[in-house]
């Protein structure tokens, strides 16, 4: 048990590098589709409909697969499995994170627009001032949800060679043949690191919703 | 309407065959109004008379599907910059205050200050504090809204509106929201902004105020202006049958 934990905390570093830098591009891009899918205009909307709906049809594993054989090997681009592994599982979940936004942004009392507007308040302070500081408190609990499903899917990034804890109980298992102890503690170790984001997530709830009702 | 050829009683607001329509529904039928300057005048009438209609048309947030908007002399366009120009002279304020509940009172009325019109933010900070003293709040300058009373909560929306110096004020049902005696602080703030020389515009049931403190009264009815004079003549000498009934019906009660 010690032994097959010291071989696969190899790949921690590994496993959480790649949550934590898909979470990031899902975050920064998802607003912005969940913008876009607001808008009034059916030719703004049809595009970022089209793009959440493809990124969240294709399975994540065809889409690493893809990205890592056509981007990951052409002669001017050269990504490695992480570069690859970040950008796909960003892409989708950028989409998932779209929809928590678009909940959020909708849970904003029309009221709250209304006020913007009369007040010729500008779109990006509208948005920075006004409607995101309300709208996060609603997404920060599904964010935290997406982020552990997040660190569970960064498995995958496994199958095209990133070394994360996986990675390193696949290739323990064809040395040792020992599928059952090595996958068990890969499984324990999925489990700890998953606390932290799901201790983060509740304590980031509570002083947003503290900061909303006000002192 | 030739207003350049009368500068003298150029109106400082005038709706001109102003129509609102929710989709193919249309509910403000062709009203033509003119405000002046210093003027308060009452929008009064029963539920569902186009009275919130229109007075949402003055600043847009219902654009009219037909008809003119003229403040202070520029027909306002269908543009963004058109529409932030007269939004930044028209203040707003909403039946149910509409403050941002993360931000504290002195920060709602300080926002749209130095977001909109650039003004820095020392000075836009001092400015919202005397709109704050204005309404009676000082007091409440570091308070959120969730912890107000809805007078309190509607008197900083006028403060917040104030802080914008608008050159008319628009009143939405102010006092609905409110218990009578929540709603007696609100009046009593307008009443000190007519005094003042306000151009106010307000939609309101509240018969007293619209006798006592508007210089003018509009009554409503079935999307269409039934009968405007001078509010003491309107209120205590209707002409016409439908206004007769509204106010037989509103004092009986």
């Amino acid at each position: 048990m010690g032994t097959i934990l010291s071989e696969l905390s190899a790949g921690i570093a590994q496993t959480v590098e790649i949550t934590l830098a898909s979470f990031v591009v899902a975050a920064v891009l998802g607003l912005p589709l969940a913008v876009l899918r607001r808008s009034g205009s059916w030719w703004v909307r049809l595009p970022a409909v089209v793009v959440v709906e493809v990124l969240r049809a294709v399975p994540p594993i065809v889409w690493l697969f893809l990205i890592y054989y056509s981007l990951g090997s052409t002669d001017q681009v050269r990504l490695t499995t992480f570069q690859a592994a970040v950008i796909g599982l960003g892409l989708i979940y950028a989409a998932h994170l779209s929809e928590a936004y678009r909940a959020g942004l909708d849970a904003v009392p029309a009221g709250q627009w209304e006020a913007t507007r009369a007040l010729a308040l500008p779109r990006a302070q509208t948005y920075a001032r006004v409607i995101l500081p309300q709208a996060l408190v609603v997404v920060v609990p599904p964010m935290a949800t997406f982020a552990i499903a997040l660190l569970k899917d960064s498995a995958i990034a496994s199958v095209i060679g990133a070394t994360d804890i996986t990675f390193h109980a696949v290739q323990l298992t064809q040395q040792d043949l020992n599928g059952l102890g090595n996958f068990t503690v890969a499984g324990l170790l999925y489990i700890a690191l998953g606390v932290p984001f799901a201790l983060v997530a509740r304590a980031a709830d509570r002083v947003l919703s503290r900061r909303l009702v006000g002192v | 309407m030739k207003y350049d050829d009368h500068p003298v009683v150029r109106p400082l607001l005038a709706l001109d065959g102003v129509c609102v329509a929710y989709r193919h529904h249309e509910v403000v039928h062709d009203v033509s109004l003119e405000v002046a300057s210093g003027e308060v005048v009452a929008l009064i009438g029963p539920s569902g008379a186009g009275k919130s209609s229109l007075l949402r048309a003055i600043n847009f947030l219902e654009p009219p599907s037909k008809g003119r908007i003229v403040l202070d002399g520029a027909e306002v366009g269908g543009s963004r910059r058109s529409l932030d120009a007269l939004r930044r002279e028209v203040g707003m304020v909403f039946q149910n205050f509409n403050l941002f509940p993360h931000l504290t009172a002195l920060q709602n009325v300080m926002l749209a200050p130095v977001h909109t019109l650039g003004i820095p933010p020392a000075q836009a900070r001092e400015r919202a504090m005397q709109q704050l003293t204005h309404v009676g709040l000082a007091d409440h300058a570091h308070v959120k809204p969730g912890k107000c009373s809805g007078g309190q909560q509607q008197r900083i929306a006028i403060a917040r509106a104030l802080a914008m110096e608008p050159k008319v004020m628009l009143f939405d049902e102010p006092t609905s929201a409110l218990d009578p005696e929540l709603g007696a602080e609100v009046l009593a703030t307008m009443r000190a902004l007519a005094a003042e020389g306000m151009t106010m515009v307000v939609v309101t049931h509240e018969m007293h105020f619209a006798e006592d403190v508007a210089d003018r009264v509009v009554f409503m009815a079935d999307g269409r202006i039934v009968e405007e004079n001078a509010a003491g003549k309107l209120m205590r000498d209707p002409q016409h049958p439908r206004t007769q009934r509204f106010l037989n019906a509103v004092r009986n009660r």
